[in-house]
């Protein structure tokens, strides 16, 4: 793995004159009638590596998702660097890179091929050198034209991180990037995150313990039942929600 | 971005193998089967010939397309494709471009097999036959990557998919029926322009109803 790994920076403007990485408002989410969230409001400072931490069934995934345009808010408002997630996915979609539980890679396809094809549908310039890049970068160099079926776990996971350094997003979400992965790949995820730093990259980290990647950390949002439970550390702050708690689940149903 | 996407399940395809194995033995075996049914009668044979070809694709175009849209239920593929800055409409046309090469490729092969089988001059009318297989793998491909799309999250999507699909297909398989029948009896009524543009006419609807519309399918 080599020592420094390339991120693309071309999202990513001076410190002082950009928005917050992520505005949301009383934001809500129902599956089968039941909150996932139940009005989160959080600003995150651009260019912060922030947790979200709580138990099972917080809503630290259905928060990502959202955020990464995958579902739609039931209620309340989100935006990424100042676009709007309701108005102009689209537009937020090029500015935010996800690492979900799944890794949405092609099992009969290589690894070489699932990330071409990413870097096609990103629009990757230089598409080849950046894929041979990344592969190196997550170190699956040599198991490039192996296809994804046999591949472990963590070996996928990291292909996935792969996906993430072909774009240019300014917003990267990890739902528990450590799971799965060995001791090399924390270390790839630790040098990911100083790399994401130093270009000024908002990662937000949704994990039960992050001890490992404490040194990484600026600020740590706590979720319970939906609801923003604490938060601490620099780079994020969280307002109540504005609806009155007994009003709360009468807009949320709607 | 449509390519790329096309590209990208012919390549599954070419290693998995899935839809072009299931989808061409599929349609064989109902070929197979109406021929049993309908006895050794060569000229009922030869008369029913067109609506065997057109039932043996549409059933099979149900499979090919539905097997299309698995390769994106390999661990979350299909949201990861979601999440992508490229439109709804580019994740559309890609799956339908991969769906017509496949009822395009599954066409030409049942009917060669169609004029062996049952003693049809194929080769007399082969342009008309072939305008008449492209519009109608068009078609199939325009209105499977639709339903497709609405059932893949479904656990009960194989019963699913023909439920939904078939009905909406019955104008393409009247036309295509009657267009293959008038192509290969020299189309002494001259009704063959007529139903090759009502498919063509079914095409169009289909493609911009569902490059409108596929894009909610992928939002949760």
């Amino acid at each position: 793995m080599p020592q420094t790994i390339y991120v693309s920076p071309r999202s990513v403007g001076a410190h002082d004159t950009r928005p917050p990485a992520v505005v949301t408002t009383d934001l809500a989410r129902l599956f089968a009638g039941s909150p996932a969230l139940a009005g989160v409001s959080l600003q995150v400072t651009a260019g912060r590596t922030i947790a979200l931490l709580g138990p099972n069934g917080a809503g630290k995934t259905t928060l990502m998702r959202i955020l990464a345009t995958a579902i739609r808010p039931s209620y309340g408002s989100a935006a990424v660097d100042g676009i709007d997630l309701g108005r102009d996915a689209d537009r937020v979609r090029e500015r935010v890179a996800y690492l979900s539980h799944a890794t949405g890679l092609y099992d009969d396809l290589t690894a070489r091929e699932n990330l071409a094809f990413a870097a096609t549908l990103l629009g990757t310039p230089d598409r080849d050198a950046r894929v041979e890049r990344a592969l190196s970068d997550v170190g699956l160099l040599e198991r490039s034209t192996d296809r994804v079926r046999d591949f472990s776990a963590g070996m996928r996971k990291r292909l996935a991180l792969g996906r993430i350094l072909l774009g240019g997003a300014s917003l990267v979400l990890l739902d528990e990037p450590l799971a799965a992965l060995d001791e090399d790949g924390m270390e790839l995820i630790e040098a990911l995150l100083g790399a994401w730093r130093e270009v000024g990259v908002t990662v937000l980290i949704a994990s039960h313990a992050t001890e490992r990647l404490d040194p990484f950390l600026d600020g740590r949002v706590v979720l319970e039942r939906g609801l923003v439970a604490d938060v601490s550390g620099d780079g994020v702050s969280s307002t109540p929600p504005t609806l009155p708690a007994t009003a709360r689940p009468a807009v949320v149903a709607r | 971005m449509a390519l790329a996407i096309a590209r990208k399940d012919a390549l599954a395809e070419l290693r998995g193998r899935h839809a072009a194995v299931s989808t061409l033995f599929f349609a064989a075996v109902v070929l197979l089967l109406f021929g049993f049914a309908l006895g050794p009668d060569a000229q009922l044979l030869a008369d029913a010939a067109p609506g065997l070809l057109w039932l043996a694709l549409v059933f099979a175009g149900v499979l090919a397309v539905n097997r299309l849209h698995l390769l994106e239920t390999d661990d979350g593929a299909l949201e990861q494709l979601a999440l992508y800055p490229i439109t709804r409409r580019a994740i559309y046309a890609g799956k339908a471009v991969g769906g017509f090469v496949v009822m395009l490729v599954l066409g030409l092969i049942v009917l060669s097999a169609v004029g062996i089988l049952f003693a049809v001059d194929v080769v007399g009318a082969l342009l008309p036959l072939l305008a008449t297989v492209v519009l109608g793998a068009v078609g199939i491909a325009a209105v499977g990557t639709f339903y497709a799309g609405v059932t893949v999250r479904l656990r009960a999507r194989e019963v699913m998919l023909p439920l939904l699909m078939l009905p909406v297909l019955a104008p393409l398989l009247l036309g295509a029926v009657k267009a293959t029948a008038a192509a290969l009896s020299g189309d002494p009524f001259g009704e063959l322009g007529a139903w090759l543009q009502l498919l063509v006419a079914y095409d169009v609807v289909m493609l911009v109803a569902g490059a409108a519309t596929y894009g909610y399918l992928l939002e949760d």
